[in-house]
């Protein structure tokens, strides 16, 4: 006797949108959700009284825009508002150099720094674009269950080739050339300037382990610019209300479907019978049972804890315990009495500050601060991706107070030597030691700060070691090898369940799209 | 216009020499032009210093393409390669590693260190051999082109499909993650022992500008297992009398045919007539013409220094123009008064094997972290060969030559003032490193020469100094080696073929790149 048509594990935003859709289609859908708010690292929160931040997932320009067609999510106060400013990136001599959407203005900034890389700047965005738009259709398929592949899959524009036919004959080396590239590598072959290199740069490595060097970080830099909705690098703009405003309309949208979601529900394990799931046992002790079950949990959480090891095939478990996490973010949030005057910004004027301050002055320095993870240390001068939401949202603070939103890299989720609860406010201060070069007064104007590890990212959200992406979005964990080598089709080893987490392709950023391309496949394969 | 050749070949090192073999068995009049006094270009063997005799550049050969020994009967021209027994790695705590050929007593040599890891590396190897298997048949192909217009683009696209389809699931996972990770990270699912990783790490570096932590290097690993001795893979050799050796038997091989090899015969240019080739000029103002003309050089001396521009689409240009080199290795070459010994091995024990200065995986990473961003290792890493415990008569009797291979030296002068300077202090950190090893190392020292990628490329005209014509990363491979385009031997000039380690499949003695090239030529017809 089942209890619905589809059970969803997690209402994370892929989980939301994954109901959303099997709902729309007439599935009776229950989403279990183990939180008190659905939403789960796409959540908005309160870290000092009268102060909310998006606590964990910050990005919101990067939803799916067919996922809110479809959906329609607007109509469920879904109201992204872009910014003019992408990126603001001041240097220690005072000047700056700010990315805007328009790419005229951009040039015209990058003069300041390279008159070259001023002319380059706008055919590098020309060139880049119709690959962006490539891998933004690629990001949409069922990965092929590769080397399976039929001349179809070469051919066909839903599949695979598709995509990378869609970019042209003469193009397509270059595009399959510049995949696994080091976005270093890329950017050397367009610009001169470390400091221009560094403004692109960041928006590739921001949400992965690797440093800017590493191969496979053009791809990283594609993919956020094929996702992004200023046809550029990087997103722009944010919600009223933060990050959790969006899954908050995520939310209404699956209930008005029909979707029903349980929070403070969490599961304990999934019920298998004679190799198949059947349903989740609740945390409460009490069984739902479903003949469909949708794990939105990460890949590791859901094959060695859902579910227990025993169970599944050697292979799996081996592949599964191979995943790579390895985040390397903290989220450190600042109530400020006010916003500290940044001396790169003369005349005072904050339009540049709205899309995301960079502190990390050329790419060499994002590289430098990299290195240290590779021997198990963070970086004692961390690159810092800071938002201020209050200058566009000025509810989330009390009136005249400010945040600050930073995602600092780099800090590995286990230091090498020592333990993170002796260096957790020493890093903390490597943070606002890397801020006060640019902010001399900003140690005044903290109230409180809040520093998330990814060790803690890890306990409050459930993400294996505080990897925001289910899994780093590296080459070997992509495309047919992501979740799992054999499994990326959504379903997963056991018969009955699929995965629509960022663990699935496409990957991590709040897109959507694991739980679009999910729900395709199951409605696909259960009629 | 004297004389009239069906083939010039520019260039007398191996894969010229193979090319030219090639061609001239076939029937063609062939001429081999070298600039040096000797053929060979990086795999020569010279007496620097009266009595002793080095292989200058290169240091083992078992990457030779079997059917290229069968094929121009290597063996009858002298190849004589006698495989290298041991592999000894001393840790920093006077332990070490010795890896012996037999199974048997390597297992008791890996079990005192790890016994998981004991076990395991028969499995290791088993799956190495498959992969070897499976990527082989791609290493004796010529590179298709997915970009070609048309029905022969599909048909190319097609030819992928197949072989890729006929790959296991397992292979091909495995496949997948060997094109794309670290080599650090491909060992650590496999292996725990420091050492050892760090000791089946090197083979992931050589050559290359990347750190074993930089993904992209398991294919390096890879690339070095395609070796075969005696059908068996992986082995390396050495061969009798250095690897000048080599290129001596290809030498003598492509004379038996009836080829033309001219040393000391420089080229200044290629003479293009009407977008064909028809011949080259010397430095010495001589032009000789011919048929066909093929370049065993590196991509940049092949289209930007022996064809003029104007000669190549502008696209071409550019692309060779972001080829990338990053020449990582130098070459430290002593003579010896006596046999050194190694601190953590007793008496004598180490005069047969390799020794493989590499302590630990860190090590190795840190080695390549000084050197990235200009400058080179202040402790590198060091593959240390005496090829007269080999083959004596490579020095006075009592007398030894030592061989050391070293990375990471950076080609940029800076921060030296003077490429003498560079090298001395190179040079000495060489010295004082291995002197931590082998004690009485520096009391030995008859005679030194020093080799920074710098002197290379002034002494053999390797570009940058790389050792493989070209970095082996994933965007440089296949069918985009050099550039996408023309991966098949030919060039835009007509008449104008490639046959250098540039090409596919790449790097190290392989003959392969010689091989195909010639194959190409022939199957034009015009010769």
């Amino acid at each position: 006797m089942s209890d619905c048509d589809v059970i969803i594990i997690g209402a994370g935003h892929n989980g939301l949108v994954a109901a959303s859709y099997l709902a729309k289609a007439g599935r009776k859908v229950i989403v279990l959700e183990k939180n008190a708010q659905a939403g789960g690292a796409a959540v908005s929160e309160e870290f000092f009284p009268g102060f909310k931040a998006s606590t964990c997932a910050g990005g919101a320009g990067y939803l799916s825009e067919k996922v809110v067609a479809d959906l329609k999510l607007a109509q469920h106060g879904l109201a992204i508002e872009p910014s003019d400013a992408l990126v603001f990136v001041p240097q220690p001599d005072g000047s700056n150099l700010t990315i805007w959407r328009d790419v005229d203005r951009t040039a015209k900034e990058i003069e300041k720094f390279s008159a070259a890389d001023a002319e380059a700047y706008p055919r590098f965005v020309e060139a880049m674009r119709p690959m962006a738009e490539a891998v933004e259709s690629l990001l949409r398929i069922t990965p092929p269950d590769l080397p399976d592949v039929g001349w179809e899959d070469l051919t066909s524009a839903r599949t695979m080739a598709g995509p990378v036919w869609k970019i042209g004959r003469k193009q397509i080396s270059q595009f399959l050339k510049t995949l696994p590239m080091p976005v270093a590598d890329l950017l050397d072959e367009w610009f001169e300037s470390d400091v221009v290199m560094g403004a692109i740069a960041s928006s590739a490595v921001r949400d992965i382990t690797w440093g800017p060097r590493e191969s496979g970080t053009a791809y990283t830099l594609l993919y956020n610019w094929a996702l992004s909705n200023t046809g550029l690098f990087r997103s722009s703009g944010g919600m009223q209300g933060g990050m959790g405003a969006i899954t908050g309309a995520i939310a209404r949208a699956a209930a008005a479907f029909g979707a029903e979601i349980r929070t403070d529900c969490p599961v304990s394990d999934i019920l298998l019978e004679g190799g198949r799931a059947v349903g989740v046992r609740l945390a409460s002790g009490e069984s739902l049972k479903a003949p469909t079950l949708v794990s939105g949990a990460d890949p590791r959480t859901t094959f060695t804890r859902l579910i227990h090891p025993s169970a599944l095939d050697l292979t799996v478990v081996r592949h599964t315990r191979n995943i790579k996490y390895r985040g390397s973010a903290a989220r450190v949030h600042l109530a400020l009495a006010d916003l500290p005057e940044i001396t790169a910004l003369a005349g005072g004027d904050t339009e540049a500050l709205e899309g995301s301050v960079q502190i990390a002055p050329n790419m060499t320095y994002i590289q430098r601060a990299y290195d240290c993870t590779k021997y198990g240390e963070y970086a004692p001068h961390p690159y810092l991706d800071i938002e201020i939401p209050t200058l566009r949202d000025p509810g989330l603070a009390p009136e005249g107070r400010h945040i600050m939103s930073i995602t600092a890299k780099y800090a590995p989720y286990a230091l090498r030597s020592g333990s993170w609860e002796d260096h957790r406010e020493n890093f903390g201060e490597a943070v606002l030691s890397a801020l006060e070069v640019y902010m001399p007064k900003i140690r005044d104007a903290v109230l409180h700060r809040e520093i998330l590890l990814p060790v803690d990212l890890e306990e409050r959200f459930g993400l294996p070691e505080g990897n925001g992406s289910h899994g780093d979005m590296t080459l070997d964990q992509f495309l047919h090898m992501r979740p799992l080598p054999g499994y990326a089709q959504y379903k997963s080893p056991v018969e009955g369940l699929y995965l629509c987490g960022a663990g699935a392709h496409p990957g991590g950023g709040v897109t959507g799209l694991p739980g679009h391309n999910a729900a395709r496949e199951i409605l696909r394969a259960t009629g | 216009m004297t004389e009239q050749y069906d083939a010039i070949i520019i260039g007398g090192g191996h894969n010229g020499l193979t090319c030219a073999a090639y061609l001239a068995k076939a029937g063609r009049k062939v001429l081999v032009l070298e600039k040096r006094h000797l053929v060979g270009g990086a795999a020569v063997s010279e007496e620097i210093f009266p009595g002793f005799k080095f292989t200058v550049c290169s240091y083992v050969v078992s990457l030779l393409r079997p059917e290229v020994i069968r094929e121009l009967e290597l063996a009858k021209h002298g190849l004589h390669i006698m495989p290298l027994l041991s592999s000894f790695a001393p840790t920093a705590d006077g332990d070490y590693l010795l890896t012996h050929p037999d199974e048997s007593s390597n297992y008791h040599e890996l079990r005192r260190h790890s016994k998981r890891d004991a076990e395991t590396f028969p499995l290791f190897n088993q799956m190495m051999y498959e992969m070897a298997h499976a990527v082989k048949p791609i290493l004796a192909t010529v590179p298709p082109d997915p970009g070609a217009p048309g029905l022969s683009g599909l048909r190319d696209l097609n030819y992928l499909r197949k072989h890729v389809q006929g790959m296991d699931k397992k292979s091909f996972h495995w496949l997948t993650k060997m094109m794309t990770m670290s080599v650090s990270d491909f060992l650590d699912e496999w292996f725990e022992t420091d050492i050892l990783k760090a000791l089946m790490a090197l083979n992931g570096i050589i050559g290359t500008m990347l750190g074993p932590k930089s993904p992209g290097t398991a294919y390096v690993l890879l690339h070095h297992y395609m070796g075969e001795l005696d059908g068996a893979f992986t082995a390396w050799g050495a061969q009798k009398g250095g690897t000048g050796g080599v290129s001596e038997a290809i030498a003598s091989a492509a004379r038996s045919y009836g080829a033309e090899i001219r040393c000391n015969a420089p080229v200044e240019q290629v003479l293009v007539k009407n977008g064909k080739a028809v011949g080259v000029v010397l430095e010495n103002g001589d032009e000789i013409r011919s048929k066909v003309v093929a370049s065993g050089c590196d991509p940049t001396v092949t289209f930007r220094k022996l064809v003029e521009e104007k000669e190549l689409p502008s696209e071409v240009v550019s692309a060779i123009d972001n080829f990338k080199y990053r020449g990582s290795s130098g070459k430290v070459n002593l003579a010896l008064d006596g046999i050194p010994k190694f601190s953590a091995l007793g008496e004598g024990a180490s005069a047969q094997c390799m020794a493989e200065i590499c302590p630990s995986m860190d090590y190795l990473e840190r080695a390549y972290d000084d050197a990235v961003y200009g400058g080179f290792s202040k402790r590198p890493f060091m593959d240390v060969e005496m090829p007269t415990a080999n083959d004596p008569t490579m020095a006075p009797p009592g007398k030894h030559v030592m061989s050391i291979f070293v990375q990471y030296a950076n080609y940029a002068l800076e921060p030296y003032e003077s490429r003498d300077a560079q090298r001395d202090a190179f040079g000495n950190a060489v010295v004082d490193t291995l002197a931590e090893f082998v004690p009485n190392l520096k009391d030995l020292i008859l005679h030194k020469q020093v080799l920074t990628p710098w002197d290379i490329e002034q002494r053999i005209g390797l570009t940058e100094g790389n050792i493989f014509q070209g970095e082996l990363t994933l965007d440089q491979l296949f069918f985009f080696r050099p550039v996408p385009g023309w991966s098949d031997y030919r060039t835009p000039i007509k008449n104008y073929y490639q046959c250098g380690s540039g090409t596919h499949p790449g790097g190290g003695i392989t003959a392969g790149p010689g091989r195909l090239g010639a194959l190409e030529i022939l199957k034009d017809g015009q010769v």
